[in-house]
């Protein structure tokens, strides 16, 4: 078992957060959506897991590279 | 009587070439799985193909009659060879020498590669490992004085490790630790791999250890560090995938600024008009679409090369092929920023524009450009001069362009998407959207009067965005001829295929008007 921290991709706010604690989530899928350039940007699972922590609140400011969620993964 | 005698020693001296730093070393470099310079340039090249210049060269152990003991190679290894049946130059670091360091070296083996490539006009592919430069400090006491960095008439290899850019493909592969000059030798080129394993840096950790950094070999300068910085374009997992890289991005490009790129055969339908481009671009203007399926389907199938995938990410850069014929293609990507130029975009928009224009490669920017990027961070970054260099490398480029407006194109970045002041050719997509600036946020701005004035300001807000988005169409745009063509999305292989053999006759040998820069 290992843990990945998804990161944002680029700076913005949390638009939406999609996914909770202990969701099996599979690679690809559409974790949360950051809202930057006035646009809605997912942030995707790089791989299948669960979803163990979610670092961020809806609204909240995001820097670049910034953690989102920990992810365990097999 | 022949001269049998000389013909002996002549081997037994490419033999003891051939044994490297010896059998402790090649271990070592074994063990850290690593393959040794000679083994590199086999795997590299085509099989017997390498004809090497210089293996006699190192430093001779001679016994008390001056019968000679052994022979410590020069730790630089090169000569010209084959990769797909096309010659080219080889210079790689024997890292089993002296770990790779000038200490061993003798400067002018690394020099006279580059300018055989130079003068033969065949490209060069650098493999590096090791710092390859000024030596170690001990130097300074086999020498007895300090070295001054290109000194008097030292200067040359510094010289022709850029300068080359201006001649022929410069390909560099940093397998191992690299450092100094080293480094300096893989930046300067038109593209640079790394293996994960590897890590690249001005100076390594024990030097940095001395400004209070602790950090390891790969958290200085590992593969993360430095795809992201823009300082090399690829990361692989093995050797052979850093070589298969290679030669995969000369096959694009001619062997020198004095050919053409290879038109080759190709048996993808010029016609083939994906169903999926109708459907790409959401229609809803807030939601991102993934550009590089696009990509994909537009482009002769399997043929995009891309490079630089982690650096300036709002774009997406490489080389493709149309029926055939090579091109740099550039794309916006809107998942990064909605694809908005920030100053490390711009940078790389330069520089794969400048490698178009050097090597006569027609240029595709399929475009999603909502401007450049705004914000304190914008600009503490400098974005604006950034930007203005990226325009100035598109109005001074003179290779055949086309731009495919895909959806957004606002602002001075939205000019930004064709060589001012020349012809080129130009599409819109249906789902394309133009202006001076987003209507998001720039009704605000535009009719604050109007809009505080109102007694619900906000539905004064919603009337007037109304009122400007029913004036949006592109096909208004086309009315007043401000773009001269509107297409189905599915036509757009056709269309740039077409491009390419428009372009064709066009591409012009020869130096461009600047000499590129790394």
């Amino acid at each position: 078992m290992k843990h990945i921290t998804v990161s944002a991709d680029v700076a913005g706010t949390v638009w939406k957060i999609v996914v909770a604690v202990g969701d099996r989530v599979g690679a690809d899928q559409e974790l949360l959506i950051l809202e930057s350039m006035k646009m809605e940007i997912p942030a995707a699972a790089p791989q299948g897991g669960v979803v163990r922590k979610i670092l961020v609140a809806q609204g909240e400011a995001i820097a670049e590279g910034q953690g989102l969620l920990v992810i365990e993964c097999p | 009587m022949t001269w049998k005698p000389e013909l002996e020693e002549l081997a037994r001296r490419e033999a003891l070439a051939a044994q490297m730093g010896g059998d402790d070393k090649v271990r070592r470099q074994h063990d850290a799985g690593r393959l040794t310079v000679r083994e590199r340039i086999h795997r590299l090249v085509d099989a017997g193909s390498f004809h090497e210049v210089g293996a006699l060269s190192g430093v001779g152990e001679y016994d008390a009659q001056g019968a000679l003991k052994q022979v410590t190679p020069a730790n630089c290894v090169f000569g010209r060879a084959a990769l797909d049946g096309r010659p080219v130059v080889v210079v790689g670091d024997d890292f089993t020498v002296r770990g790779g360091s000038a200490d061993a070296s003798i400067g002018n083996k690394p020099l006279m590669a580059e300018d055989m490539a130079a003068e033969l006009r065949l490209p060069i592919v650098r493999i590096i490992e090791g710092s390859g430069g000024g030596g170690s400090v001990k130097t300074i006491e086999t020498t007895g004085a300090s070295n001054l960095p290109g000194g008097v008439g030292g200067t040359r290899l510094f010289w022709r490790t850029t300068a080359n850019l201006a001649e022929v493909p410069v390909v560099g592969l940093g397998l191992g630790s690299v450092a100094g000059l080293g480094a300096a030798r893989l930046a300067s080129t038109h593209f640079s791999v790394m293996t994960k394993a590897s890590a690249m840096f001005v100076a390594g950790p024990p030097v940095v250890a001395r400004l209070g950094q602790a950090l390891d070999k790969q958290e200085l300068g590992g593969a993360d560090i430095q795809t992201r910085s823009g300082a090399v374009d690829l990361a692989v997992d093995t050797e052979d995938e850093a070589f298969a890289a290679a030669r995969r991005f000369l096959s694009y490009l001619p062997p020198s600024v004095h050919g053409l790129p290879p038109v080759r055969p190709n048996d993808d339908d010029p016609q083939r008009a994906d169903e999926m481009l109708m459907s790409a671009v959401p229609r809803d203007r807030r939601k991102v679409y993934k550009m590089r399926p696009i990509i994909e389907a537009v482009v002769d199938r399997g043929s995009f090369f891309e490079m630089g995938r982690n650096f300036g990410r709002s774009i997406i850069a490489g080389l493709a092929r149309l029926q055939g014929h090579p091109v740099l293609l550039l794309a916006s990507d809107p998942f990064h920023y909605g694809g908005a130029w920030g100053a490390e975009t711009c940078q790389k928009v330069v520089r794969f524009v400048d490698l178009a224009e050097t090597f006569h490669l027609p240029v595709v920017y399929l475009m999603d450009c909502p401007g450049f990027m705004i914000g304190l961070e914008a600009e503490r970054s400098a974005t604006i001069r950034h930007g203005v260099r990226a325009m100035a490398a598109l109005n001074q480029s003179t290779v055949p362009w086309c731009t495919v407006i895909v959806r957004n194109a606002f602002g001075v970045a939205g000019a930004a998407h064709q060589p001012a002041g020349r012809f080129s050719l130009r599409y819109a997509w249906l789902s394309a959207s133009w202006g001076s600036l987003p209507l998001e946020g720039g009704i605000e701005a535009a009719y604050r009067a109007e809009i505080e004035a109102a007694p619900d300001p906000q539905a004064r807000l919603s009337e007037i965005e109304e009122r400007l988005n029913a004036l949006r169409s592109p096909f208004r745009s086309a009315e007043r001829f401000w773009v001269e063509e509107i297409i189905d999305p599915r036509r757009t292989r056709a269309l740039l295929c077409d491009f390419a053999r428009l372009a064709e006759p066009l591409r012009t040998p020869g130096h461009a008007r600047f000499a590129m820069r790394p």
